[in-house]
């Protein structure tokens, strides 16, 4: 019972940054049908600013703010600047190919990953970065909590998954809620016909990168916070964002979410329950008989092309 | 269109030209067997054969910074002009450049001995070739076991090491484990590559022999997240062996062992020694070497490589490199000494590095090969106990 | 393009067409009079094109195989046949691509697994694993076979998923993949193809029971180069001929628009399959070779740089265009062994960066202005800095060559590196770059000269102190440059979408 209690903590961490990667790759396909595939490398640029925003504010050893403070600060210089880089491969690899055929912009997005993976190694080098979580607040975040059964649940946990849920609840709410909401809706739905409507299409398409890149790159330093980054975790992180997306329906926000907590919840079972070692592969053998069946995904509406 | 084809024809043009520019000088003296005679008064060139960019890239890097500093420092000392020239072998691409970069430097008469190839996969795949070319490779960090032993030797004669293989690391802690730490169970964790899984097969070998219970898991080196990993810890496991070559893994498996309550502790092989990074009170660590810092007369060497490295902590994939091309420098001058003041045969410098002796070695005593293969002669591993104040204390 | 504007530019393209004669009868007079809608420069190299136009393709394949066969009378180094016989690796891997992509249409992200199934199939039929030792005869058709097979099967599913889920398919079946080979000593308890240890002592070539030494005294054997050749002249024939049949023509209908195929009743989903078939069989074919001479086969050889480094060249010589993609292949193969040494990578660059201006802005005032402008300002900045400080410029250009003395004094290139200058300028130069795309006219020029001189600072002071990363970061900006600037890339056929 412990081992499922804990195995469940483990896959619900996970799952919520999967989740949150994964919403990335939702907005951006709902509305351009683009697969970005250098959203993976936002997210690792996300855990390196926040990083760099972790040392100037005086390190884990350290720190000049409270605790709370820290690392709502990390957070949102990571949001601001991965909205920022977001901003930027919209304007530079993508908009100048938006009528070409499909496959263009596919290809430049695997360009913008490796560009972006290489550029960090050639700034910042090939070694490990470590935020060094353990020793902020004198490992508060890893030993206060609460219990259930014999298994703590440590504060960063709470923390990381709590935050998730609430970043993906806001962006439900401004999704449905909203004027802007409304138009990136409208322009999922039928691009030309938004258009005709009056609304401005790119600047929904540039809204809808902010906001990707932006919770990509919370879902950087939350990661970071319980594992050390590097320049080459992009692809693989990416990966598993883009999977779950897969799952949950690609395109749609709710099953964005469901994806990654089922991504990480089925990681973490078959790891635990199953093997360690096959884990990787009965993921993706589940997943391509499940495409097979249902590629629509969970949430997803079964794609009706129109002539 | 035909803009973009002047200009691609015009690039190629320039890549002929500065492609002829790294043929030229071998073109001339290329032909087989045949010796170019090379003055000692003339550059002469080492080159440093490792993965610098990829997923191994950090190894690499921290072989660099070494080799330049060791380069710099050593070479005026024997009276060599020495340049360094690199060599990129991402793991990610496989035994191809290894092998072409190995033709490379065959062909180039001036360089006369190579640190590396810093992968065992990539010293099997190429050690032929140098062999037969009479260049000698030294390698800082190929631990594979049957490289220099066994049957069937995967490596030349002309391949050297200046650290013990798996054979000698995966033991001895191991028997550290059961004889001073009287384990009864133990987890090993493997992250599917070549260093780690040669290490834990030596060690569950050995703790299975001595009736220890083990279990095993194995992860994919691109793993981010441990946590089921350490989920599925035993609780009454004694140690985790955890051969990484990442410190920062060792560090953050350790936290999460204890974030998740368990009493495990974290045994990591050299790959984990860097007081900078993993310094989780309790852990175990082994190494080829004793704290090196330690060493009295490693004071200057230590402050000058900082100074030169100001970001940069002391890891253990750098310092065997300084020694490295100690013994390469030391082998050059010696095959010098013996053409007088020019090196004749290459060959010269792979005979010379066998009888090679170093005072003062950077890992601590004195260094010389082994007469019966071309290992250090009694390598041993050390272990150390992480203390709560991060120092690594000795205990076995 | 609208109706208005095409009309203009039919009216354009041939005069008086609307007024002359009237239509003809049995006679389509657009395709007739294709010929006049093509754009032609006029002069001296107007009349080269139309020449060249004529001479046949096999002349140039003929020329390049000579090219490759005569490689090894001027070089002697094993290290540059070496190379050569990469390369040849290389354009093999971007000619099966080619297939996919560039004929089909499709989007393969899992291409090099099919490589590494070659591989492997090559590594398990031919050492002492299994003690099964087949001929090259048998073991090169047994892998190409393998791999299309696999190929087939990997692409079963794109009969149902369509479009991007084809992308999604091949990526999860090369996780598989590598996954697989990684853990290939373990497989049921079984040690099949040695894990991360890979497998090692593979037989060379046999070639009717002569075997063919990968090496004589060390030296790379040019054998291996022309059995390289040979491999790639048939190939390259082989798929020449598949793209004039009757296959070649539908995929060219199915990629430009796979809805209207389907309505001319072709069989969209058997041309997927034999589209992707094709690549994977070609890959695995290519990989037996590299096995063969490598003598050993590692599964982290099979990773997303490596199908990067491919796609790269397909995008960059064109995709579709065979003659293409063999010149990307060879360009980018090239490109990234003078990358190594710093000091060719200095004349690279320099050279590239003066024929880019020169095509972009002819030999025209303007050129000698920006020209000018920047030696100017970089004479003067870096007068300026030496008399600052002299450690500023104190540095000594990175692996010298042939250009180091004359970068030495117009360069600034410090002595001691602040730890935040690398990174700030090296992302100011992006902005700077990515700004000027924005901006046109006197501005442009304007400031191409001070970001000609960011460049320089940061490929000398960033980039060539590091020259490995940069070898990868330069192929994903070519890759996104290509894609952006010119989609059809060096020779690819301009493409038009109709909507």
């Amino acid at each position: 019972m412990d081992t499922f209690i804990q195995l469940t903590l483990n896959g619900l961490t996970l799952g919520s940054v999967y989740a949150l990667i994964a919403l990335g790759y939702s907005l951006v396909y709902g509305i351009l049908k683009l697969l970005n595939f250098a959203h993976g490398d936002v997210f690792m640029v996300g855990s390196y600013v926040g990083y760099g925003a972790l040392q100037a504010l005086g390190g884990s050893a350290n720190p000049k703010v409270p605790l709370w403070l820290l690392l709502v600060l990390i957070t949102l210089a990571a949001m601001v600047a991965c909205a920022l880089l977001g901003v930027a491969i919209e304007r530079f690899a993508y908009r100048p190919l938006r009528n070409a055929p499909r496959i263009a912009p596919l290809i430049s997005a695997l360009g913008v990953s490796f560009f972006l993976a290489y550029s960090v190694q050639l700034m910042f080098g090939a070694q490990q970065r470590d935020y060094d979580a353990f020793s902020l607040g004198e490992g508060t975040l890893f030993f206060s909590g609460f219990d259930i059964g014999n298994v703590r649940i440590p504060l960063l946990r709470i923390i990381i998954i709590v935050s998730a849920f609430v970043l993906m609840v806001a962006l439900w709410l401004l999704v449905t809620k909203t004027r802007i909401g409304k138009a990136m809706r409208a322009t999922s739905y039928d691009r030309e016909a938004a258009a005709m409507m009056g609304i401005n299409i790119d600047r929904v398409i540039v809204f809808a990168f902010v906001l990707g890149s932006a919770l990509a790159g919370a879902a950087g330093v939350m990661f970071a916070l319980r594992a050390p980054t590097a320049a080459t975790i992009g692809f693989i992180a990416g990966l598993k964002g883009f999977t779950a997306a897969v799952i949950g329906g690609i395109g749609s926000i709710p099953g964005a979410m469901a994806g990654g907590l089922i991504l990480g919840l089925a990681e973490a079972f078959t790891q635990g329950y199953i093997s360690t070692r096959w884990s990787d592969l009965l993921v993706f053998v589940l997943l391509i008989t499940f495409m097979l069946f249902r590629p629509q995904g969970l949430f997803g509406k079964p794609d009706i092309k129109k002539v | 269109m035909k803009r973009a084809i002047v200009l691609a024809l015009g690039t190629l043009g320039a890549m002929l030209m500065a492609s002829t520019a790294v043929a030229q000088p071998t073109a001339v003296a290329a032909t087989g067997t045949q010796q170019a005679v090379v003055s000692c008064k003339s550059t002469l060139k080492i080159a440093l054969v490792t993965p610098l960019t990829g997923g191994a890239g950090f190894l690499g890097n921290a072989q660099l910074s070494w080799a330049k500093y060791a380069v710099k420092t050593l070479a005026p000392k024997y009276k060599l002009k020495v340049r360094l020239i690199t060599g990129d072998t991402p793991v990610e691409q496989g035994p191809a450049p290894a092998q072409a970069l190995a033709q490379k430097y065959v062909a180039d008469k001036t360089v006369m001995a190579v640190i590396g190839p810093a992968t065992s996969g990539a010293v099997a795949a190429t050690s032929q070739t140098y062999f037969k070319a009479g260049l000698a490779h030294i390698s800082p960090s190929a631990t594979r076991t049957s490289l220099t032993q066994g049957a069937v030797k995967e490596a030349t004669p002309a391949f050297f090491r200046v650290v013990g293989g798996d054979y000698i690391q995966g033991p001895s802690d191991a028997k550290f484990m059961v004889e001073k730490l009287k384990v009864t169970k133990v987890a090993i964790i493997d992250f599917q590559e070549p260093y780690s899984v040669g290490l834990a097969d030596a060690a569950q070998s050995y703790l299975k022999a001595k009736g220890v219970s083990v279990t095993r898991e194995s992860t994919s080196v691109k793993t981010t997240d441990f946590s089921s990993l350490v989920t599925k810890v035993p609780n009454d496991a004694q140690i985790v062996f955890f051969p990484t070559q990442q410190p920062e893994d060792a560090q953050t498996f350790g936290q999460q062992l204890l974030e998740q309550g368990k009493r495990a502790k974290v045994f990591g092989g050299d790959g984990s020694n860097s007081p900078d990074k993993f310094k989780l009170a309790g852990s175990y660590v082994s190494n080829f070497a004793p704290d090196i810092s330690g060493f009295a007369y490693n004071k200057a060497l230590i402050a000058g490589w900082k100074k030169a490295n100001p970001k940069s902590g002391l890891e253990s994939f750098g310092p065997p490199t300084y020694g490295a091309v100690q013994v390469a420098l030391n082998a050059m001058s010696k095959a010098c000494a013996k053409g007088k003041g020019t090196i004749k045969d290459r060959r010269d410098v792979v005979r010379s590095v066998k009888s090679i002796r170093v005072k003062n070695w950077i890992l601590g005593g004195d260094f010389r090969f082994s007469t019966r293969t071309n290992d250090p002669l009694n390598a041993r591993f050390y272990i150390f106990q992480i203390q709560s104040n991060g120092s690594y204390k000795l205990v076995g | 393009m609208d109706d208005e504007t095409r009309a203009r530019d039919y009216e354009e393209a041939v005069p008086g067409a609307a007024t002359t004669g009237g239509p003809a009868i049995g006679k389509d007079e657009w395709v007739a009079r294709s010929g006049e809608r093509r754009s032609r420069r006029g002069g001296i190299l107007g009349k080269l094109d139309e020449r060249l136009a004529v001479v046949p393709w096999w002349t140039w394949l003929a020329l390049f195989a000579a090219v490759v066969a005569l490689l090894p009378v001027g070089f002697e180094s094993g290290y540059v046949r070496r190379i050569a016989f990469d390369t040849l690796i290389y354009v093999l891997l971007a000619l099966g691509l080619n297939v996919v992509v560039g004929w089909g249409g499709l989007l393969d992200l899992g291409y090099v697994a099919f490589f590494g199934v070659g591989a492997y199939t090559y590594a398990i039929v031919s050492s002492d694993k299994f003690d099964i030792h087949l001929p090259f005869v048998l073991s090169l058709p047994l892998a190409a076979i393998v791999g299309a097979v696999v190929g087939l099967l990997v692409g079963l599913p794109s009969r149902r998923l369509s479009g991007d889920y084809l992308a999604i398919v091949t990526l999860f079946f090369f996780q598989i993949f590598l996954t697989v080979s990684n853990n290939s000593d373990s497989i049921g308890g079984r040690d099949i193809a040695g894990g991360p240890n890979g497998l090692i002592n593979i037989d060379p070539l046999s070639i009717f029971g002569h075997e063919l030494k990968t090496s004589t005294d060390g030296i790379f054997n040019v054998a291996y180069l022309y059995v390289a050749l040979v491999m790639f002249l048939v190939v390259y024939v082989a798929l020449r001929l598949v793209d004039d049949s009757r296959t070649g023509r539908a995929w060219r209908s199915l990629r430009e628009d796979p809805l209207a195929a389907e309505m001319m009743g072709m069989p969209v989903n058997w041309l997927k399959l034999l589209a992707f078939s094709f690549g994977a069989g070609v890959a695995a074919l290519s990989g037996t070779l590299a096995t063969a001479l490598n003598g050993s086969v590692f599964p982290q050889t099979f990773e997303f740089p490596l199908l990067i480094t491919v796609y790269t060249m397909v995008i960059l010589g064109g995709a579709g265009s065979q003659a293409g993609v063999v010149i990307g292949a060879v360009s980018i193969s090239v490109l990234l062994e003078v990358l190594r040494e710093p000091g060719d990578a200095r004349f690279l660059f320099y050279v590239i960066g003066l024929l880019a201006l020169v095509t972009a802005l002819k030999l025209s005032v303007r050129l000698a202005a920006v020209l000018g402008g920047t030696l100017a300002l970089g004479f003067a900045l870096h007068a300026l800095a030496g008399s600052h400080d002299g450690a500023w410029t104190g540095g000594v250009p990175n692996g010298g060559g042939r250009l180091a003395g004359w970068v030495d004094g117009w360069v600034i290139i410090p002595k001691a590196l602040a730890g935040w200058i690398p990174p700030a300028s090296y992302i100011a130069l992006i902005c700077v770059v990515l700004g000027l795309t924005l901006v046109h006219g006197r501005l442009r020029l304007a400031l191409l000269v001070p970001t000609l001189y960011l460049a320089a600072f940061v490929w000398e002071n960033v980039m060539l102190v590091k020259p490995e990363p940069t070898r990868f970061v330069l192929l994903g900006a070519i890759l996104v440059g290509v894609m952006v600037a010119r989609p059809e890339g060096l020779l690819g056929e301009k493409r038009v979408e109709i909507v």
